[in-house]
């Protein structure tokens, strides 16, 4: 029991101790950051975080930019993830089986290969430098992972509880929306959540397709902070950066850790 | 009203899981459809209330051939063996859903759920979840929906088996307090022969997604027209001895009586039932078993009889009745 208790003391430190270091770096003044155990008389400032607020355009933009290509991203995978996890939990299973195999080497590819020709399509297109567009690549890259755990919780659901709406008179949206759909609410939060978290964190594609300054995501405006002159890295600056980046997904989290954790686990246990 | 399936059979992979089934219920009757599992039982149900396909065959309802309509307009109420609540909503919830896509007006919904809720006598649950009801309860809910379809027939899949013993026995008058006293025709699956005697008016046995016998639960007991139904129907089983002539010889254990002129047994097993008790004993002709009155005191060796008339006859190759000349 104590040897338990230790180890989790141990690898809770080993994630969470980054990052406590990260926002403990974001207050520091750059002397304090040089010279850690040095009795300083400017050692605690707010600097970091009027600089990122301040800037034009200001940090809060691009944190609205990426809430914007999140939420959006999410809707737009679940539309279309949704009915097709359904059709998916329904057809024969060697062909259900096939389908998850081709799903799962799409969700392995290693999607940096993809960038230059994605860069390519958005030129042709004419849809760079637009948040919304953004959200066209990043909910085909969650597609496979969102097909297979909702056409697994779909797949969970008792069958005996559609064709009893089938027998009140249900049609197919009606059963979906009235019985499967809220049903399956755990998978889908859950489900979002990653969504909205590979969106946040997006590098590549967010870096080739957005160019105006306003437009950017937080992981790429975060890489153009730049510090007083080029000899110097910005730590603190980034380390703000970080933990203000850091904020809404925590947010997010928190408020639906129930659905979450009831959502990866579901099926796991017969209830 | 009447149910009636006419040559009704579905072929699923490569083998016929329901083959040339016909019955008749008529109205208010109730017919128990019985036999072991992956008979054929369920999947019948499953056909009548149109969730499958049938393969071939007919089904009409008051003389109307509804084999291809679709499950809402044949007016069919199902109760599901797990009840089938929607746990999302709650226990009105539950009972309205239907009403309300079927185009009912609010106060409509309101008046027959409440009505059908007083009828239950589950007023006090309506707003509970089904995750927060007891057996019972969830039982009464699921019979309260099917109630409340008011439809032309009732089937009910196995709706007491998750139930325990003492539940049951309260619940079987209720139900038949509800719904046996319509106009409406009632197939009613089950394992349980007890149940099915308790509930139906008829009983058709499966084997093998064909029918084997139906009639009332007498008949089936009295004159078992296979070898499969006679040792399907009473408890204990019926004793079945090796072939003489080309026929076996079934004869229940309670028509089996002591007599000094039968044939000789060793007692090898007592199993006392209260009132009753099962004896089993090795004879010439292989293990019989017997049932006698609870308070003989029985010998370790004794001499076995039965009389003529209660023997039952069964083709050695076919298994079915053979009717004494």
């Amino acid at each position: 029991m104590n040897n338990t208790r230790n180890y989790l003391c141990l690898i809770l430190i080993w994630s969470l101790a980054p990052i406590f270091w990260q926002a403990y770096t974001s207050f520091c003044t750059p002397e304090a950051l040089i010279y850690p155990l040095k009795n300083i008389s400017n050692r605690w400032t707010l600097e970091n975080y009027t600089l990122l607020l301040s800037s034009n355009p200001s940090f809060l933009r691009y944190l609205l930019n990426s809430t914007i290509v999140g939420i959006s991203t999410t809707f737009l995978t679940l539309l279309l993830a949704i009915p097709a996890a359904y059709s998916i939990s329904k057809i024969k299973p060697i062909i259900a089986g096939w389908v998850r195999l081709f799903l799962l080497s799409a969700a392995l590819f290693p999607y940096v290969l993809l960038f230059l020709s994605l860069l390519e399509i958005a030129r042709a297109l004419n849809i760079g430098n637009n948040l919304f567009a953004l959200s066209i690549p990043y909910s085909a890259l969650n597609m496979p992972l969102a097909l297979l755990l909702l056409s697994s919780s779909f797949k969970d659901l008792p069958i005996d509880l559609e064709e009893a709406a089938r027998l009140e008179g249900l049609n197919l949206w009606q059963r979906l929306r009235w019985i499967l759909i809220p049903l399956i609410a755990p998978a889908t939060a859950s489900t979002s959540i990653l969504i909205f978290i590979f969106s946040w964190n997006e590098y590549p594609i967010a870096l080739t397709w957005i160019s105006k300054t306003e437009l950017l995501t937080l992981p790429v405006a975060i890489s153009r902070i730049a510090g007083s002159s080029v000899y110097s890295v910005p730590y603190g600056a980034y380390a703000a950066a970080t933990v203000l980046g850091s904020i809404p997904l925590l947010l997010i989290v928190i408020i639906f850790q129930k659905q979450i954790v009831s959502g990866l686990t579901k099926g796991a246990v017969k209830g | 009203m009447t149910l009636v399936l006419t040559k009704l059979g579905r072929y699923i992979g490569n083998s016929w899981i329901i083959n040339d089934l016909s019955f008749e219920v008529k109205k208010g009757e109730c017919l128990a459809l019985l036999g072991p599992s992956g008979c054929g039982k369920s999947s019948t149900l499953r056909l009548i209330a149109g969730l499958d396909k049938p393969t071939k065959g007919s089904i009409f309802i008051n003389k109307k051939n509804i084999t291809d309509v679709s499950p809402v307009e044949r007016r069919i109420s199902m109760v599901f063996q797990s009840y089938a609540l929607f746990p999302h909503l709650s226990v009105a919830g539950n009972l309205s859903i239907g009403l309300k896509i079927r185009g009912a007006s609010d106060s409509e919904i309101t008046r027959r759920v409440t009505s059908t809720l007083a009828l239950m006598q589950i007023q006090d649950l309506a707003h509970r979840k089904p995750s927060e009801l007891s057996g019972g309860q969830r039982q009464r809910v699921a019979l309260a929906r099917a109630l409340l379809r008011d439809p032309l027939v009732y089937l009910l899949d196995e709706p007491m088996s998750n139930l325990d013993a003492q539940l049951r026995e309260e619940l079987r008058p209720e139900l038949r307090r509800l719904i046996f006293h319509g106009e409406q025709p009632i197939v009613y699956v089950t394992h349980d022969q007890q149940e099915a005697m308790a509930m139906a008016t008829k009983i058709a046995v499966l084997n093998n997604g064909k029918l084997e016998q139906i009639g009332t639960s007498k008949e089936l007991y009295k004159t078992p027209n296979s070898l499969f139904v006679a040792n399907f129907i009473g408890r204990p089983q019926i004793n079945i001895l090796s072939p003489r002539d080309g026929a076996y010889l079934g004869i229940r254990p309670e028509d089996i009586y002591f007599s000094e002129t039968g044939i000789s047994g060793k007692l090898i097993y007592t199993e006392w039932q209260g009132d009753k008790q099962l004896l089993i004993f090795d004879t010439a002709r292989g293990k019989l078993r017997m049932l006698c009155n609870g308070d003989i005191n029985v010998p370790d060796s004794c001499h076995l009889s039965w009389s003529k008339g209660k023997e039952h006859h069964f083709d050695k190759n076919t298994g079915c009745r053979i009717n004494p000349q």
